[in-house]
């Protein structure tokens, strides 16, 4: 079974060692002068050999409990979805509209039954935002069509 | 005399406005946050970091510390009226608080605890008024291999305390280590691992990734699991009175906890959480009656929730006397701190002895607000639980993003955010200690200075280290721990070190 942690692992001793090689590019230097290489490569190494004996460790357990059933990780793929549209729009949208639809999908997302609840909550929000940003801490956000 | 007149003008400077506000606002979000089963102080703290760059250092650390030791009184409400814990550390309290509350006895409970936690509370600030000038003024005497060897010490607990598997925790804060490299070399002007990018030059920023680690996948963990909506007893001003062999039997736990909290406050790792586990099972060991613990012992209540509020103020001293975060919410306000430029340390007190006292001075303030406010709201408070995350969650998802944004009207720090948000969920439920990784990104820099500064001061011999009898204990002490984690399997699991599984932060 694809077990997503086995892949975590094996990317980190890949970074790892990644991070040993280019560090060794930096210049290690010796014990009495350690050049800029010197830390890293110490860190990278660490990383690796770490990461090695975990996997090694968890190569070992036949089976583990899914961390994500199907339902979790359609939730969390829209989840992430919705974070991300609100960074790709909130430039041109302003940040007051993109907050306004990015909470009404956080609610339906979450399953706050009705229009009216996910509404009253996402306006609620925009709001508050938007006079904390505005006229509490005069922190000038792009505020898009609606600029 | 000095420290009084200090302590005067701490007084003076704390009673503004601004630092009134926020002394009040952050105890009343932390304990909102320890009401309120999920979110942690930590994560709060990270939230709230934006905001506190509008104001001065001392009043973002005010409103910081607020919130810490605000999360530790409100965990204990609906531990004790829902049997949910608000907060980790609370999670021992369940145990007779719950008890006590079936018993009819939560307003008994809940009123003890508001004291007892007002009284560690004040014995934790007293110790941190008396304690860190005394060990800034020994800490002056460190150099780099002192604080090399501490950081290595602080590393061996942090790997073995926090973590089901120490190489868990090593592995968490080698990446900590590494993300801090990122960037322009302060001691030799070289950029490492930009790849050209003049972003990259200026390191990768903390606040977006604490922001992604402990807000976004706290966010994405209760958003994807099941809601249970609890059943919160009533509780009413008049039940709030405690009979007199309740008061007698708590004033003991109480300052037992107070100053066992302190001390473990002291030591890296989840203090918090370590020192009400320890302190409920002294209780235990040493009463009586040891019988009626998990039956509503009174002293399995007051002794724990004390010992937590106490340790929040010990840990404050190795932060503020050496600018060496033992815990993740303080790793937070030295990330906060820095942000502000002022580098906690031996020469705070020098540098910065206003900071420093008008903290203390807000820190009795805060205690006292803490002690009028969750008294007669205990009631509110316990509504609060009831919200469901539903309408909690988006609004403060929206928060975070526009919070995270606003510092430099940056969107990579957005990205960032969300990447460590969403690796961060997994490494929770993988059970790798997330805490570990901020603490590495945080004391990354000192750790390469002392590195490089020991070795270029030894000309690369290491042995001359033996010269150095603070850094020799410490190595040591590192050393004996190593060899207890290794031995003790061998003796037999009652002398293993073992933490609850949600300990992870």
């Amino acid at each position: 079974m694809f077990r997503l942690e086995i892949f975590f692992l094996g990317f980190l001793f890949i970074l790892g060692a990644a991070i040993t090689a280019v560090s060794w590019g930096y210049g290690v230097g010796n014990l009495a002068r350690p050049g800029p290489g010197f830390y890293p490569v110490m860190v990278g190494a660490a990383i690796a050999i770490f990461s090695f004996f975990i996997f090694v460790s968890e190569l070992k357990i036949k089976s583990r409990k899914a961390v994500l059933d199907k339902a979790g990780a359609k939730k969390l793929a829209l989840m992430a979805a919705t974070f991300c549209l609100w960074i790709v729009t909130m430039p041109y949208l302003g940040y007051v509209l993109v907050t306004l639809l990015a909470t009404y999908a956080f609610c339906k997302i979450m399953k706050l039954e009705g229009w009216r609840k996910p509404l009253a909550v996402s306006g609620g929000t925009a709001l508050f935002l938007y006079l904390l940003f505005d006229y509490w801490l005069y922190i000038d956000l792009p505020r898009g069509i609606l600029g | 005399m000095e420290g009084l007149e200090l302590l005067y003008n701490g007084f003076v400077n704390s009673l503004t406005m601004v630092n009134l506000v926020a002394c009040f606002s952050g105890a009343l979000i932390g304990t909102l946050v320890g009401v309120l089963p999920g979110l942690g102080p930590t994560a709060t703290m990270a939230l709230m970091l934006p905001f506190t760059l509008s104001f001065g250092p001392t009043t973002g650390l005010i409103m910081m510390t607020g919130v810490w030791y605000g999360a530790m009184y409100g965990g204990s409400t609906t531990s004790i009226l829902v049997n949910i814990p608000g907060e980790a550390a609370s999670v021992v309290t369940c145990i007779d608080g719950y008890q006590m509350c079936k018993n009819g006895r939560a307003g008994a409970a809940l009123a003890l605890v508001a004291v007892g936690s007002f009284v560690a509370g004040t014995i934790g600030i007293l110790g941190l008024q008396f304690f860190a000038p005394l060990l800034g003024n020994a800490a002056l005497a460190f150099g780099p291999s002192e604080f090399l060897c501490f950081m290595i010490f602080a590393f061996v607990l942090l790997s073995n305390l926090s973590a089901d598997a120490p190489l868990k925790g090593g592995v968490m804060i080698a990446l900590g280590l590494f993300v801090s490299s990122v960037g322009i070399n302060p001691m030799d002007s070289y950029p490492r691992f930009t790849f050209g990018s003049e972003t990259l030059m200026l390191g990768i920023d903390f606040l977006p990734i604490a922001m992604g680690l402990f807000g976004i996948s706290e966010i994405l963990n209760i958003a994807i699991e099941k809601y249970v909506k609890p059943m919160v007893n009533k509780i009413r001003l008049r039940e709030l009175y405690p009979n007199k062999s309740e008061i007698r039997r708590s004033v003991a736990p109480a300052l037992r906890g107070s100053v066992l909290g302190f001390f473990v406050g002291l030591l890296p790792g989840p203090c918090t959480v370590i020192s009400s586990f320890v302190s409920y099972s002294l209780e235990k060991r040493i009463s009586k009656t040891p019988e009626a613990f998990g039956h509503g012992a009174v002293e399995g209540v007051v002794g724990p929730e004390s010992a937590n509020n106490s340790a929040v103020m010990g840990s404050m001293i190795p932060l503020l006397t050496l600018g060496i975060p033992f815990a993740a919410p303080s790793a937070i306000m030295l990330a906060g701190l820095r942000m502000h430029n002022v580098e906690p340390g031996p020469m705070l007190f020098i540098n910065f002895p206003e900071i420093f006292w008008t903290f203390i001075a807000a820190m009795y303030l805060g205690n006292f607000m803490l002690l009028v406010l969750n008294l007669p709201l205990v009631g509110l408070f316990a509504r609060v639980a009831v919200i469901r995350p539903q309408i909690l969650m988006p609004i403060i998802s929206l928060i975070c993003l526009v919070g995270v944004y606003s510092v430099r009207n940056s969107l990579l720090d957005v990205w960032v955010m969300i990447i460590a948000g969403v690796v961060g969920y997994f490494l929770r439920k993988w059970k790798y200690p997330i805490a570990a990784l901020i603490i590495g990104i945080v004391l990354g820099p000192t750790t390469e200075n002392s590195l490089r500064q020991t070795l270029t001061m030894f000309r690369g011999d290491l042995t001359q280290i033996v010269n150095y009898p603070i850094s020799l204990t410490l190595l040591g002490l590192s050393a004996a721990f190593l060899a207890y984690k290794l031995l003790a399997p061998l003796w037999g699991s009652k002398y293993a070190l073992k933490l609850e599984a949600d300990d992870t932060l």
